[in-house]
């Protein structure tokens, strides 16, 4: 799978998170979050862990994070690839 | 669920929620979303390109998830329009509850708070950080519309005080002469200077975020209020990461906007570390130099004389095609004399 458009997905509600994907020619991932500075690492592996599942190498992905868990982050990454491959 | 507001007759009910709150509806917007609970409206925002709007919540209903869902169908509507960020202007007592919606705090005085969501300074910064340099540095903020002879003049008397000037071109693009265009011809106007750095100001100085009455060309309390976020932002943020300790701009004889601007420049950057300094305006035919007269007399298709007003790089541009294509929208009045 390839990020080949724009695409967004989740909420900014409590406890889920809004994810933005777009093209690009490196892989950069920028986060937020309300619980950046105790749990930075562990969204940004699980981020890492979800691109690398589905062979993604480039695009840049931002996530804008209200303390989800790591169900919610998978659930909205994929969806806003999944829109971004424009299947 | 937040639903779109369309149509005349919810309109009107929007703009009665809306002024029943205190606040003013503003007309002007790309997207007005409200959300409706058993036929109630209980809360309700706006998008107008990337700026958040006119939020408003029902007092009983505040407090929860419903701020959530509106700015989440805002930015949503937003991305899918092409924009990034999002910045909200609001009450300095509300700014914590959209940090709490990863909003970061740009500038606060007292009276209002500017927030945008996106790290777009944090991203402009970075991608300007090859420019920053060390020592006694200063900036202009200009709009360039287009570039003069007085324009080169206040640049070079800055420049020749400092170790690097940050010249500022504002990106907003509600001028006759387009963002692109202003910022080359500043480029080829200050060419000559080897410690002149021109850079694009996005949307982070005299924007119509930071600073829409510029625009407006009106000095009430609105926009003093946004001078001074304007300000701050300028002095807490932008500045300490270019390393700028003085400020330049030129005297303002014409426009009582930025004649109030300089005051407010006057009265603020001190208490930061940064010195205001005023340069007296360059003077031809016995009256000062403004891009303004450049645009009269282009729009009058008087252009004789113009090379005591421009200097050879924006005389060229004008005689090009491309530039006799800005005249010409210029007597038709189709752009923005801002």
């Amino acid at each position: 799978m390839s990020i080949g458009k724009k695409a967004q997905a989740g909420t900014i509600q409590s406890s889920d998170l809004m994810v933005f994907v777009e093209p690009d020619a490196g892989l950069v991932i920028e986060i937020e979050s309300t619980v950046k500075r105790q749990f930075e690492h562990l969204i940004r592996a699980k981020i890492e862990e979800i691109l690398r599942g589905q062979g993604i190498t480039a695009g840049r992905v931002r996530v804008s994070d209200r303390g989800a868990l790591d169900y919610a982050i998978q659930a909205r990454l994929e969806t806003a690839l999944q829109r971004a491959s424009g299947e | 669920m937040v639903t779109e507001i369309l149509g005349s007759a919810a309109t009107e009910r929007a703009r009665a929620f809306i002024e029943a709150q205190g606040l003013q509806f503003e007309p002007v917007f790309d997207d007005l979303v409200g959300i409706f609970e058993g036929g109630a409206l209980v809360a309700i925002g706006a998008r107008d390109r990337d700026v958040l709007k006119m939020f408003a919540i029902d007092p009983s209903r505040q407090g929860g998830a419903l701020l959530g869902a509106l700015v989440t169908e805002l930015v949503r509507r937003g991305f899918a329009a092409g924009h990034e960020g999002f910045f909200v202007f609001t009450k300095p007592e509300h700014a914590t509850s959209f940090e709490a919606l990863n909003f970061e705090l740009l500038a606060s005085n007292g009276r209002a708070a500017l927030l945008e969501h996106g790290r777009g300074l944090a991203r402009y910064l970075e991608a300007n950080g090859a420019a920053v340099r060390e020592g006694a540095n200063a900036a202009v903020v200009m709009n360039c519309n287009p570039f003069t002879l007085g324009h080169r003049h206040l640049v070079e008397e800055a420049a020749g005080r400092v170790d690097t000037l940050y010249a500022f071109v504002v990106r907003e693009d509600r001028s006759a002469f387009p963002f692109d265009v202003r910022l080359r011809l500043a480029r080829e106007g200050t060419s000559h200077l080897g410690n002149v750095h021109v850079l694009d100001t996005s949307r982070y100085a005299v924007s119509a975020v930071t600073f829409p009455a510029y625009f407006l060309k009106r000095a009430d309390d609105a926009a003093a209020i946004q001078m001074e976020l304007d300000l701050l932002l300028f002095a807490q943020r932008i500045a300490p990461f270019f390393r700028i300790t003085r400020r330049f701009f030129g005297s303002e004889p014409y426009c009582p906007t930025t004649r109030a601007y300089n005051d407010a420049m006057r009265r603020l950057l001190p208490s930061f570390g940064i010195e205001p300094v005023e340069v007296a305006r360059k003077e031809a035919r016995g009256a000062p130099i403004s891009a303004s007269m450049v645009r009269a007399a282009l729009r009058d298709g008087s252009s004789a004389g113009l090379e005591q007003w421009v200097p050879g790089t924006t005389a060229a541009f004008l005689s090009s095609e491309e530039g006799r294509a800005v005249q010409e929208r210029l007597r038709k009045g189709e752009a923005r004399d801002a």
